[in-house]
């Protein structure tokens, strides 16, 4: 510790030179931030998505009927089933997208994490024009409880009007996402008994099993009661689902390890290419250091001191810029990644990675270092 | 005039005839610029690749009818009434057997297993009308037969077929009322029914208990006739419809995946490129300074500011240009051609000359930044400090 004093100064020998290694290291910690924060995202919505909790869809499109809804709650092993229909549409603007949920009681307590309490659940099935939203649609477009919002839609109402209107009865949050998690949640009564077409059918039913791993048995189960009705079903996790789902954008977790894998090469250069230039010019000091009784060790470790020191405050610096950045962008980035997130876990192995980065790139100095002749150094002959 | 251009050109070749000499530093530049357009170019393949796959489907001679308000064809509902009402309307081919060229089609998403890791996809399969051979004469069999209307039939686009568990020819595939048989695969000039199975629209409208089609897709007489067309179906009070032409639509469509992968593009090389620019500025303040006894040497003997600065400049863009190329050919060795799937869409990567001329420009841009602040300072060096120094 008492020789910081010495490697710090060795640091800032040439002052732009360490100051341009510390802006390009930082600048690729500041990628390594923002792809790691992508990757975390992915990695979470993965997590969250349960494996005790089933989606039902039809197999082919076409809606269901809402009496299967009876027939799955009779599959041995199933706890609760929630219909769930919807209402594609938007508010004031296309650009506004809303998808109206609507469901019953059941919903709530498949779905724990969307933060709403009883007695709201009693306000929201008593009104028939309630609706749950999200904190965040709240915050976008004003929203007050109390207030009427009037949703363009493509189902038309009996009189024709594809405008439907909803009171607010409750603003929630989703634990999972927090912040995030676009819910408009209302009642299906509403919309079975407004709609003309596809009345009495349901979209998705959600099943929630006691056992997790017996997931793909009862999927399989409850498919096969319907494989000869007129709407065929298909059962999934929703972690399997979640899977399927985020290969939309394609192999993202290829993409982010290709360009970080570009990007650790370019960071060994860059800090191996400074250290190996601050050392050669001082040589001569090093041999003074050892002609004053510094061992080949204590010589070799101040070295790898500074490479250290080096790609630590560049990390720190980076890591620190895209921790800032990254709630900076999720919002206008949440149309294509909702879940940007910057976890602990991903600071701990940005500096990890900048210690593997440190130790290889100092490795070639310190050991011309440690093997250094003081009197050929000092003669300047190496 | 000419004795200043000399002058350049003998003090830029001496620059980088000592390149080999700081070997090291200079590969930083290299290097590093190498990655940036590497990297940059490889995420742009994927929309070029993307948009090429776009592009080839559309024709500007063909349109598409949704209901109004539709986003995307899934969404859209077109009746019977509507596709006979529209079959009448002005600007569309007449096929040899006196038919006008329109295929009311109906889309399935049918869940399939990707080869590559096991997981869902869903593949569209699409109904089309008896002249949808004539509205898409691309589409050309590769093995098998043609289905047949009124079978449980169909046929695999090779995109799909390649990408997909279950499709070859002689399987069958669960859909409703029954397995349908894949009578054979055909190419379709790598455009997006490629990655799509087809069958007949009546059969499939009929076995999904439908009765209203998603869209409808024309040929027009000309180009120029979408006007008319479209005039005429927006004037018909019985329609409310949307025609857009094939070649914009699909443009619209595809928007939302290009913006995505741009943007990963632009904000990843974007940060890539400054600290590669950082790394340059390094190494060219590091060239000036080893280079200060020589450029003091020329300029004491009457060399011109100009000249040193054109040849801190030149090194940089050398040493950067000839990185980018190299992360140009990595690029294009390592990805062209790839396949790679995205929302169920199978197309190749394309690393297009476009693609490699906005690397080697963009490191052209690094590279004189890069050089530029080292170059003035090389220029301003004071010639008797340094002549002094050693």
């Amino acid at each position: 510790m008492k020789y910081l004093p010495l490697v710090w100064n060795g640091l800032w020998r040439r002052p732009a030179r360490t100051i341009f290694t510390l802006l390009s290291i930082a600048v690729a910690y500041v990628l390594f931030g923002i792809l790691s924060g992508i990757d975390a995202g992915f990695a979470h919505t993965l997590e969250v998505s349960r494996l005790d909790r089933l989606f039902t869809d039809s197999r082919f499109g076409a809606p269901m009927p809402l009496s299967y809804a009876q027939q799955i709650t009779s599959v041995p092993g199933v706890v609760v089933v929630a219909p769930r229909s919807g209402l594609y549409g938007y508010f004031q603007d296309p650009k506004n997208f809303v998808y109206v949920l609507c469901t019953d009681r059941r919903f709530f307590s498949l779905r724990p994490e969307i933060t709403i309490s009883p007695q709201e659940v009693e306000t929201l099935l008593q009104t028939r024009t309630g609706a749950a939203v999200s904190a965040e649609q709240a915050r976008k477009y004003g929203w007050k409880i109390g207030d009427k919002v009037p949703i363009q839609t493509q189902t038309a109402q009996a009189d024709g009007n594809p405008v439907w209107t909803f009171d607010i009865v409750a603003i929630v949050d989703d634990l999972n996402h927090p912040g995030g998690g676009g819910w408009f949640i209302a009642n299906y009564s509403y919309l079975d008994e407004g709609r003309v077409t596809e009345k009495g059918t349901i979209t998705r039913f959600l099943v929630r099993i006691k056992d997790p791993e017996r997931g793909g048995q009862i999927g399989r189960q409850i498919d096969k009661l319907f494989a000869n009705s007129s709407v065929a079903t298909r059962t999934g996790s929703e972690r399997s689902g979640a899977q399927s789902g985020l290969q939309f954008f394609g192999d993202v977790n290829f993409l982010t390890s290709a360009v970080l894998g570009a990007v650790f090469f370019m960071l060994l250069f860059l800090s191996g290419n400074t250290m190996l230039q601050s050392v050669r010019e001082r040589i001569p000091e090093f041999a003074v250091l050892k002609a004053l009784g510094f061992s080949d060790k204590s010589v070799l470790c101040l070295v790898v001191a500074e490479s250290v020191l080096l790609c630590l405050l560049a990390a720190a610096a980076g890591l620190l810029v895209s921790k800032l950045i990254i709630p900076i962008a999720r919002g206008p980035l949440s149309d294509f990644l909702l879940l940007l997130q910057m976890p602990w876990a991903a600071l701990l192995r940005g500096f990890g990675l900048a210690l593997v980065v440190a130790l290889l790139s100092s490795l070639l100095p310190a050991l011309r270092v440690k093997q250094l002749n003081v009197v050929d150094a000092l003669s300047k002959r190496q | 005039m000419l004795a200043r251009i000399r002058q350049i050109v003998a003090v830029t070749v001496m620059g980088l005839r000592a390149i080999p000499d700081r070997l090291g530093a200079s590969l930083v530049i290299v290097i590093g610029m190498a990655l940036v357009v590497a990297v940059t170019i490889s995420i742009l393949s994927m929309s070029a690749g993307f948009m090429r796959t776009v592009y080839n489907t559309g024709r500007a001679d063909r349109a598409i009818v949704l209901s109004h308000g539709s986003q995307y064809e899934f969404a859209s509902a077109i009746s019977r009434d509507n596709v006979l009402t529209m079959a009448d309307a002005p600007g569309i081919k007449i096929a040899g057997d006196g038919k006008p060229i329109v295929s009311a089609e109906y889309l399935v998403a049918v869940l399939v297993t990707k080869k590559s890791d096991g997981l869902d996809a869903y593949v569209t399969l699409r109904g089309v009308g008896p002249e949808g051979t004539a509205l898409r004469p691309e589409i050309k069999l590769v093995r098998g037969r043609m289905f047949l209307p009124a079978r449980h039939e169909l046929i695999v686009g090779k995109s799909a077929l390649a990408q997909f568990e279950g499709l070859e020819v002689g399987s069958r595939v669960p859909l409703p009322e029954g397995d349908w048989t894949i009578t054979g695969s055909f190419e379709s000039n790598g455009d997006e029914h490629e990655s799509e199975l087809l069958a007949d629209s009546e059969t499939v409208l009929s076995a999904m208990r439908a009765n209203t089609f998603h869209s409808a897709t024309v040929m027009l007489q000309r180009p120029e006739s979408f006007q008319q067309f479209q005039a005429a179906l927006t004037a018909n009070p019985t329609l409310a419809v949307d025609v857009a032409r094939e070649t914009q639509f699909l443009a619209e469509q595809s928007n939302y995946l290009n913006t995505f992968l741009t943007m990963i593009a632009y904000v990843v090389g974007g940060i890539m490129g400054l600290g590669a620019t950082f790394g340059a500025l390094n190494t060219m303040y590091t060239a000036v300074s080893a280079r200060a006894m020589e450029i003091a040497t020329l300029r004491a003997i009457g060399f011109s500011g100009a000249a040193v600065v054109a040849s801190v400049l030149a090194e940089s863009l050398v040493l950067a240009v000839s990185g980018a190329a190299i992360g140009a050919v990595a690029a294009w060795i390592a990805f062209n051609g790839n396949l790679h799937a995205v929302g169920g869409l199978v197309f190749r990567l394309a690393v297009t000359p476009s693609l490699i001329g906005l690397g080697l420009g963009f490191a052209f841009t690094l590279g004189f930044v890069g050089g530029l602040f080292p170059a003035i300072r090389a220029a301003r060096l004071p010639v008797a400090d340094a002549l002094r120094a050693t």
